[in-house]
């Protein structure tokens, strides 16, 4: 599945990319994140709970950041797995000035499998859409 | 499959529900979209309370000009009440086009508005009636307008503790049409894509337009554009195609295995113009 998008965040750009990079932000930002450690250089262990309507799961995963390039753009991958299923992404995010706040786009590739993605094949793409913008929206909460 | 273990409490009471709701247990109405969860063992609550039983919620009323249908009333009983077909027949309409007998006689409006599953129908006809919906929790009793009630997929405005206690529609005017229709998906009965469409007509124009759409994103909405477009004029096929191309204007269209996010915009457009056509037929 491919995911593309853009979000203005109310941040110069310097900023949000100071800011994606912190894990402590983060584990806020990243909807049903319990936990982001740190395991490398831009690697880290991820835990996670995820709770959509009556189904419940925990993740546990790997997020890497990589292709770093501050302040203008740098490289997501996400990989977690649990009792319903996996997930495995990565994709693209740009930063650009706008309207005195950031413009982020994102660009990826995203596969779900397992029981989730047997049963729920219909309800994938809506609910990737809703954790990015949850994602962004708590982000910019834990900005201000 | 066999669901993993867990209590069930079957309360007399609305009061006595919403005790154990505070308590963290999770609601069962019809159990059309929760037990096959848990079957599947996607979903695996410790407790659950059963509002099904409850007969304080199950009900059709009418008073000063609004229908009040209470949270446990099923699809099946919308969709045969007499005081709904003839008042409110948008929603019982759209309660004939849920699924198939099985789940319209199990599921309930209540389970179905408050799971706000992207492809639900009800959420079209709820959007075009200007629906309000009571929700009560062990300390809270408010109304909330089906405009706010539906945030995104399977989010809505409902607290963890609260439940839907009735949903409220208008007795439809004099002179208003009134059209449900959806592309079926084929196993499920979901909408792909659902549009529901109220006309009402003065002196020979149309005075209120109102476009309920479910299915084609995340959260169910009112084509405004769509309707203003519409208003004051006669309803020419023209003018009803030019104002239905506006119906996915803009949209965050989903896309699935079924349908992608453009045949689902066309959908939208093809069923808007079907559903405002028919109710402005109803008009007369």
């Amino acid at each position: 599945m491919k995911i593309s998008g853009s979000y203005t965040l109310p941040l110069p750009p310097e900023r949000t990319y100071q800011m994606m990079q912190d894990p402590e932000v983060l584990a806020r930002a990243i909807p049903g994140c319990e936990g982001l450690e740190k395991t490398g250089e831009g690697e880290y262990r991820m835990k996670m709970q995820m709770a959509l309507a009556s189904l419940s799961g925990a993740f546990e995963g790997r997020v890497r950041i990589t292709d770093q390039t501050p302040s203008l753009s740098f490289r997501l991958v996400v990989e977690g797995a649990g009792r319903i299923g996996f997930v495995k992404g990565e994709g693209l995010l740009k930063l650009r000035a706008a309207d005195g706040g950031t413009e982020v786009s994102y660009e990826g590739e995203a596969q779900v499998g397992g029981t989730i993605a047997a049963v729920g094949q219909r309800l994938i793409d809506g609910t990737a859409k809703m954790m990015i913008k949850k994602f962004f929206e708590k982000f910019a909460e834990a900005a201000s | 499959m066999i669901p993993q273990k867990f209590e069930y409490t079957a309360p007399k009471t609305l009061d006595e529900a919403l005790l154990l709701l505070a308590a963290g247990a999770k609601p069962l109405a019809g159990g059309m979209s929760l037990i096959p969860m848990m079957k599947l063992r996607l979903a695996a609550p410790e407790h659950l309370v059963d509002l099904g039983k409850l007969k304080d919620l199950n009900y059709i009323r009418e008073t000063d000009g609004t229908l009040h249908i209470g949270a446990t009333t099923t699809h099946a009983e919308i969709e045969s009440s007499p005081i709904l077909r003839k008042k409110c027949p948008l929603l019982a309409e759209t309660a004939a086009a849920i699924g198939d007998v099985q789940v319209r006689n199990m599921g309930t409006i209540g389970g179905s508005v408050a799971h706000a599953d992207p492809a639900a129908d009800y959420p079209a006809a709820l959007q075009a009636l200007e629906a309000k919906l009571a929700l009560k929790g062990a300390k809270s009793d408010r109304i909330v307008a089906a405009a706010d009630f539906f945030v995104d997929a399977f989010t809505t405005a409902l607290q963890p503790n609260e439940i839907i206690r009735e949903v409220i529609v208008p007795v439809e005017a004099a002179g208003t049409g009134t059209s449900y229709q959806k592309m079926f998906h084929p196993a499920s009965g979901f909408a792909i894509v659902g549009i529901a469409a109220r006309v009402r007509k003065k002196a020979g124009n149309i005075a209120l337009v109102r476009i309920g759409v479910t299915g084609l994103s995340n959260r169910p909405y009112r084509a405004a554009t769509a309707e203003k477009a519409l208003e004051g004029k006669l309803g020419s096929a023209t003018e009803i195609q030019n104002a239905a191309a506006l119906v996915a204007k803009g949209v965050d269209a989903n896309s699935d295995l079924h349908a992608s996010a453009e045949y689902r915009r066309h959908l939208a457009v093809v069923h808007a113009a079907r559903a405002l056509m028919t109710a402005l037929a109803r008009t007369a």
